[in-house]
């Protein structure tokens, strides 16, 4: 296992210098924007698998009882959340360098910031559930919840009205329309970024359990 | 009567009852309904809108004013049983589904009351047109549905969180959104004289999958 970890760094490394210099960048875009696309879709990607790794935590959680469950689902919401507001940010950047402007409203970048509101929510929920006991099992149902609802925010309501966002992945037509180059790189930083997920969600996940053990051990001695 | 119906049944007489002799929470929200008309119709006028973008704008400010009236009374369900000390005697007294679909029932018909207060409002002052009413009466019924099933969900969740105002907001704007999404395209259409079956077929599959979400995490949102 920490022979993987330790792979995942040249891994990376590779992954970031074949997506500057191996795919020719896509036409009907300006000068070198399109490589934006090795960032932000597996950003876009990561947060979307965290918030269902949160979503299937919760409800093992709820299943089990076991706290190490909740603490999983909410160091991935944390971990989700990060790459959701990196998601917007490369999303802002290739919005100025195509249509000169950092955020347009455009239906899918605006049900993304949704997203983010929606598990910002999470975190201030779990926080505003004063009962240790209780908090858990309000954070879980709100998660799962939040899950039935979530393909209405990513899937249904971009398109109800017309965006501008190119549809290299997600298209009518069911196809990935990159050449094999790029879908070679593209694949590769998927694979790279949900390892560095992994990675991430076990040590965070880790300093949660910690977390609560120290908050375990401190209540007694507060109320003697 | 079965014992389902004659539980939701008796939950739904209580919230009613209680609500009509504190009287003051139902005046306040359809006085908030009026009062957002007023101010609509005051700075919009009937005709100082673009003939060719009334039918957007005015159904996006008929859901805004509706979505906030019921902000304001929706999230009551559960909060003012814990205000009023009666959310322990409910709990071990109905099952925790009884209670949702009784809370979820007065919450539908309280939306519905809104919307009686606000669509003709909207219909004499703004000089609005529905081409057809069938169509505009279903978008209501389901759009009302969804947001009545969420919100009361989303209240039992909050009902025993610190800052439960502030909270609530936060939570149900990012779930509610392709629901008001759907319910605004649907408006538009049934403005026009179309029938809406895509955003109608949103707006069902909405209230299908909030309700199954809320009926399987009833138990766990309101049972200690």
């Amino acid at each position: 296992m920490k022979a993987l970890k330790l792979l995942l760094l040249p891994y990376m490394a590779a992954v970031i210098a074949a997506a500057f210099l191996w795919p020719e960048p896509a036409k009907g875009f300006i000068g070198e924007s399109s490589r934006i696309v090795f960032f932000h879709v597996p950003c876009a990607w990561t947060s979307t698998l965290a918030f269902l790794v949160a979503a299937v935590y919760s409800a093992l959680f709820l299943w089990k009882g076991n706290p190490w469950f909740d603490d999983v689902a909410a160091a991935a919401v944390r971990i989700g959340l990060l790459f959701g507001v990196l998601t917007l940010i490369t999303g802002s950047l290739f919005a100025n360098i195509m249509w000169g402007t950092w955020w347009n409203w455009d239906p899918r970048e605006s049900s993304y910031l949704l997203l983010v509101f929606l598990y910002a929510a999470y975190l201030f929920l779990r926080s505003a559930v004063e009962d240790p006991d209780r908090r858990p099992r309000i954070a879980a149902a709100y998660a799962l919840f939040a899950v039935v609802l979530m393909p209405f925010l990513t899937f249904v309501a971009p398109r109800i009205t017309a965006s501008l966002h190119p549809q290299t992945v997600i298209n009518p037509q069911g196809k990935i329309l990159m050449d094999t180059p790029t879908r070679a790189v593209f694949f590769g930083a998927l694979a790279g970024f949900s390892a560095l997920f992994l990675w991430m969600l076990s040590i965070e996940a880790r300093a949660g359990r910690l977390a609560r053990r120290d908050l375990g051990a401190e209540r007694p001695a507060a109320s003697t | 009567m079965s014992r389902t119906s004659s539980a939701v049944w008796a939950v739904f007489q209580k919230d009613v009852t209680a609500e009509l002799r504190r009287k003051v929470a139902l005046v306040a929200i359809l006085f908030f309904a009026a009062t957002s008309l007023a101010l609509v119709a005051y700075a919009v006028g009937a005709f100082r809108l673009p003939p060719e973008d009334r039918p957007p704008l005015q159904a996006a400010l008929l859901w805004i004013i509706l979505f906030f009236a019921a902000a304001t009374g929706l999230p009551r369900a559960f909060v003012a049983e814990e205000e009023s000390g009666t959310g322990l005697a409910l709990r071990k007294t109905v099952p925790a589904v009884f209670v949702l679909a009784g809370k979820t029932l007065f919450n539908f018909v309280l939306f519905l009351a809104i919307a009686a207060v606000a669509i003709p409002g909207f219909l004499v002052f703004l000089n609005w047109t529905v081409g057809s009413p069938a169509a505009m009466a279903a978008t209501i019924l389901a759009g009302g549905f969804g947001l009545a099933v969420a919100s009361t969900f989303l209240s039992a969740l909050v009902a025993r969180a610190g800052q439960r105002g502030v909270l609530f907001p936060l939570i149900a704007f990012p779930l509610v959104v392709p629901l008001l999404l759907a319910a605004i395209s649907a408006t538009i259409e049934a403005s026009a004289g179309n029938f809406p079956t895509a955003p109608l077929r949103v707006l069902v599959a909405y209230d299908g999958a909030a309700s199954c979400g809320a009926y399987m995490l009833a138990g766990v949102a309101w049972e200690d």
